[in-house]
Order: structure tokens, then sequence, then C-alpha cells
């Protein structure tokens, strides 16, 4: 009966008690796509990273990353290749010559890193073809090179443009060989737009010296797969290389996605805590409003321990109550937008210029869901309390005379 | 009949005034079982808080009460709490029903902390509430009752626990003429075909004229002490 009373209690004043499961709903509805929209706006980072610039992993001469010689290429591409191809979680993967340098065109001149690729195979894995924006992706022309947009504004050139690169080969030689821009890449990836060029493998390791040789393997993985789980097993595999996944490669993408899982715990926090001070404030009204009430509980043989549970039941009936509501429509504005996306283009230039996308696609998974209906539940036990405290500190008898 | 209550030098002093206020002076008072008995006096002469002493719900200054041979006056709160929920029953002047429950509720309410079963809580709060004549209205909630049909709840539940004895403060203050003839009427059949002990603080003269013994109160000293 306790129960009972305590339901019925939460609906003697409908109207205050709506306004906070209300509150409550609107609360966990904020929640919800705060934490969606927070959670895709990294995704949309993290996603964009491993697509265009770390892939899943990558492998190299374990001196490589240290010095980035050129001498410090791949002793066994093939062994690996073949293993790569064995894989089942391995969806794609593509070979690069990699060198720095400098290019420079008639009006200026600035230092990248030349990536030598295979056009299809580059394809693959980073979809580069798709990032044309001006030109086309390789041609038959001698020497193509693609280049982001930033880089072209710096040079001042256009597709047909030529370009002089600058490197050292292996012998340490200075060498200089002319390029033709046959297409510009738009990305957000600032590795991209500002910093790299893009050539065909064969002929940069022709230049270098070094035919056939590979610096770089990027790998995509099929979805689900554990990256770091499959470096693991690949490093013990091949001990003569170093095969890192998109974490090791990109610890900031690491720490990012840790931040970003403690900014939703504190968002809810805060939301929690705000909703936490308006449920306690309608209690202390409640138990204000029915101090005689409680008196005459307390002299017919209730004992205080018990008024104390009658109180915390009615206050976490009421927190509760808007749960399940602002659950469903924070889930479905989620689905809704995870579908159709939230198109953020009006920033787009200040998205793009720190590496985000222009569309997100809010997303929350089960755990998110979870751990909001928990901290509803923590909220309403914790807002529980000074209310049911309150309601025990009254003298029966100065109760029941109240007015 | 068995001595019930015995009250033995009760004083009490309320020290909330610069003054000091002397509610209770050495006050001697026994009550029997089976007794109808009426304190009376003028307001603010000691009724209230002598009830609220003899029923457990105040603390005397000095004194001892006895009730069924059991020391109340040095008991903790808990147990005076569980002490008044298995033997005093207790009908207040405003009635003081739980609004959100039923007349049926209200009196299983009881019986429920009671820890007594659902079938016997039913059972009881039907047939007290026939005894009260308010069997149509048993899920009506005391917003849907009278006055007077809310004091007949309240008297069926401070019936409900079978206790030893029901204090009554001013029962009948807040009721109608009819209601009251009514009401005094049910407690008085009870009392004499049970044998209920009924305890009545008031200054209502149709109160005082069914009581079987009457204890007149005058600044806090009992000035006279009258069986019928």
């Amino acid at each position: 009966m306790l129960v009972i009373i305590a339901w019925r209690n939460v609906w003697r004043n409908k109207a205050r008690s709506g306004v906070v499961i209300g509150s409550i709903v609107i609360g966990i509805w904020a929640l919800s796509f705060g934490g969606g929209f927070m959670k895709s706006f990294l995704a949309s980072y993290i996603q964009s990273s491993i697509l265009h610039e770390t892939s899943n992993g990558q492998i190299h001469h374990p001196e490589f990353s240290k010095d980035q010689d050129i001498k410090f290429s791949i002793a066994n591409p093939e062994e690996i290749i073949g293993f790569l191809k064995m894989e089942k979680r391995v969806r794609k993967f593509c070979m690069r010559s990699l060198v720095n340098g400098m290019i420079s065109s008639s009006r200026q001149a600035t230092g990248v890193r030349i990536v030598g690729v295979d056009a299809d195979q580059e394809a693959g894995v980073t979809r580069l073809d798709s990032l044309i924006s001006q030109g086309q992706y390789f041609s038959d022309v001698s020497h193509p090179a693609l280049l982001g947009e930033k880089l072209r504004d710096k040079l001042k050139v256009k597709p047909g443009a030529k370009v002089i690169l600058t490197f050292q080969d292996i012998n340490g030689m200075i060498t200089a060989a002319r390029f033709r821009v046959v297409g510009i890449l738009h990305s957000s990836s600032l590795a991209i737009n500002e910093t790299s060029v893009f050539v065909l493998k064969s002929d940069i390791n022709q230049l270098l010296g070094i035919p056939g040789a590979v610096h770089e393997i990027a790998y995509t993985t099929i979805p689900e797969t554990d990256d770091q789980d499959l470096a693991r097993s690949a490093s013990l595999k091949f001990k003569n290389v170093k095969v890192e996944s998109w974490q090791q490669l990109s610890p900031v993408l690491t720490f990012m996605q840790q931040w970003m899982g403690a900014s939703l715990e504190i968002l809810i926090v805060i939301i929690m805590a705000a909703l936490a001070f308006g449920i306690v404030n309608t209690m202390l009204m409640a138990v204000l409003e029915r101090v005689r009430e409680l008196g005459v509980l307390m002299a017919l043989g209730m004992k205080r321990s018990r008024v104390f549970v009658m109180i915390m039941t009615e206050t976490i009936f009421l927190s509760i109550a808007g749960g399940p509501l602002g659950l469903l429509i924070g889930y479905a504005t989620i689905s809704y937008l995870g579908r159709y996306g939230i198109d953020l283009s009006d920033y787009s230039q200040g998205l793009e210029a720190i590496g985000y996308s222009d569309i997100l696609y809010p997303a929350l998974l089960t755990s998110d869901y979870l751990q909001i209906m928990i901290g509803v539940v923590i909220t309403a036990v914790i807002a529980s309390v000074y209310p049911a405290w309150k309601a025990i500190q009254y003298d029966p008898v100065e109760a029941i005379h109240s007015l | 009949m068995a001595t019930l209550i015995k009250a033995t030098d009760i004083s009490k002093v309320y020290h909330k005034t610069a003054v000091p206020v002397h509610a209770l002076n050495h006050v001697n008072l026994t009550v029997r079982e089976g007794e109808f008995t009426a304190i009376v006096g003028p307001s603010g002469c000691g009724k209230t808080t002598l009830l609220n002493i003899l029923g457990g719900l105040d603390h005397s200054s000095s004194g001892k009460v006895e009730i069924a041979g059991t020391d109340i006056t040095t008991m903790q709160d808990s147990r005076l709490i569980d002490f008044r929920l298995h033997n005093i029953g207790f009908v207040f002047q405003a009635y003081n029903l739980i609004p959100v429950l039923t007349a049926r509720e209200n009196v299983e309410f009881i019986m429920l902390l009671l820890k007594r079963n659902k079938k016997e809580r039913e059972e009881r709060a039907k047939q007290l509430l026939h005894r009260m004549d308010m069997s149509d209205k048993l899920h009506h909630r005391p917003a849907e009752l009278s006055g007077g049909q809310q004091q007949r709840v309240a008297v069926a539940r401070a019936l409900a626990s079978q206790p030893r004895f029901v204090l009554a403060d001013e029962p009948t203050a807040n009721l109608d003429s009819a209601s009251t003839e009514n009401l005094l009427d049910l407690m008085a059949e009870i009392n004499r075909e049970e044998n209920a002990t009924f305890i009545f603080s008031t200054h209502d003269q149709r109160v005082m004229d069914k009581a079987k013994r009457l204890v007149t109160l005058r600044d806090g000293a009992i000035i006279s002490d009258i069986s019928r």
C-alpha cells in the first residue's frame, strides 16, 4: 500500500507533477540529442581520418616512423600482401612510396610529402578518386600529380600546370623532376589539402632509384573489426615490420574518443543535477504541504523509516515517470537525424578547416541509452533523500496541530 | 474492571516562550477498561496535552504513565511508535484521513502496518465500515465524504487494530448536530457491546451528556472527577 500511496501522491497535484515530469522528458531528450550530436561530431572526424589519412592500419619498416628515410622500405612486401589477401578481416590494401621534398611552381615553392601510389589500389582504400574537385584522377599523361585545394592556392596553379618536385634519391643526390597537375583534391583533411602531393608510385620509385620499393602498406578492414587485435596478430607474424592500428597511428583520435565518452558523462551529470534541484524543490513543497498528514501517519504508528521510504518512493516515481517518454522521443530524434543527417553546410568552411564533415549523423548506442536511464535512476534516488529526511524530522504532535 | 491507564503525578512544562508554561500540574488519573470518559474544561486547560501524554504522542516533564502495566514515559521513540500502533486508536478533530486512499483503504492502512494479511484486512475494514453505516462509501475518498462520514471512517480506522483504548481529541468539534449525535451513538454502542474504552477531550455538551465519566481540568489540574 505504501507504493499505492506514493503513486497516488504523485498525482495529487497534477499540474505541479506535470511540470516536473515535463522537465525530465525535455532533459532526457536534450541529453540524448546532445550526446548523439557530440558522438556524431567525433565519429565524423574519426571516419574521415581513417578513410583519408591513417586507414584502419598501416605497415612500415620499424625505423621508418623515426627517420622517414627512403632507405627504410619494407623488406618483404609480397609476403605481407599475401597475408593481407588471406586475412578475412582485411577489406582492401594499398602500397605507397613516401619521400619528403619540395614542390615549386612558377610562382611559389613549399615543402611537401610526396606520396607515390598505385592509382587503383589507392582509390580502393582512401577513395582518393572521389575527392577530385577539378581535373581528373590520374591520367595517361607523363608524371601526373594530384594536390589539394589549399596547396593549389598556395602555388597558384590549376590542372594542366607543371610543377617541379625536388627530393633526395637513394644515393643522397638531389633530384628534380617535372610533374603535371592533373587533378585537384577537395578534402577536410589537412594532410591531403595542404601538405601532400600524390604521384604514381612507379614514377617516383624510378626517380628515387628504388624500383619496387614499398614504404607503407595501408589497409582497411570490415566493420566491427578490432583493429588493435588485427595489428597485434600481424605484428606477431611479421617481426621485421611495424604494424600499427589507427589508434596507435593517431593517439589523438583515441584521446578524443575517451574525452567524448567523458564529455557525455559530464553532460549527464550537469543535466541530472539541474533536474535533481527541480525534483527536490517540488518534493519539498509536497512535504511541507502535508506536514499534518505525515504527523498523523507517525501518530498512528507508521515508523519514521517507513515514512522515509514512502517519500523516497514518491520522489523516485515522480523522477522516473518521464524517463521512458524522454528516452523514446530522444531515440526517435536520433533515429531520424541519424538517417537524414544534420546539415551544417552554413558552417562548412570552419568545420572543414578543423577536419570535420559538414553533414553529421547523430547516433547513440544501446549502452548510451542505458547510461542515461541509469543516470535518471541515480538522480531520482539522490534527489529523494533530502525531502524524505525532511519528512521524518517532524514531531507528530506539532505536525498534527500545524495548519 | 482492570486498570488500563495509570497516570501518576503528571506535569508538563513548555519552555518555548520566555516564561515557562505549566500545561499540566501533578495530574493523577486512572482509567479502567470499558470506560467512556470525557476530559472536559475550557480551552487551554490542558485537555489535549493530557491526551497526547496518555497516548504516547508527547512526553511529560515529570511523572509516570503506565498502560496495561507498561511504563511508556521512558520508552524510546521507535518503541513508542510500535506501542501506539498495537495499543492505541486515535480519532482527531480534523479527521485526518489519508486523502489518496479510499474509506476502506484508510481503515485497512493500520492493519497493513500491523502486517495483517489481505483477506483479514479487507474483511475487518468492511465489517467496521458496515458498523459505522458506511458500507455504501467503501470506495469513496475522503474528499467525497461529508465531515460526519469522514469522522466515522476515522473511528473505524481507530478500531481497526483492536486497540486497548481509543483517544479522541475533540472528535465532534467540526461536526453538525446530527452528525455528532450519530457518531456519539455509534461510539457508545461499540463501548457498550464490545467493552471498548474511549477517552475524549471535549468542551461539547453533547459529548459530556453521553460520557459515563467526566474528568474536569482547569489550569492544568483535575478539579473534579465524576462517574455516572
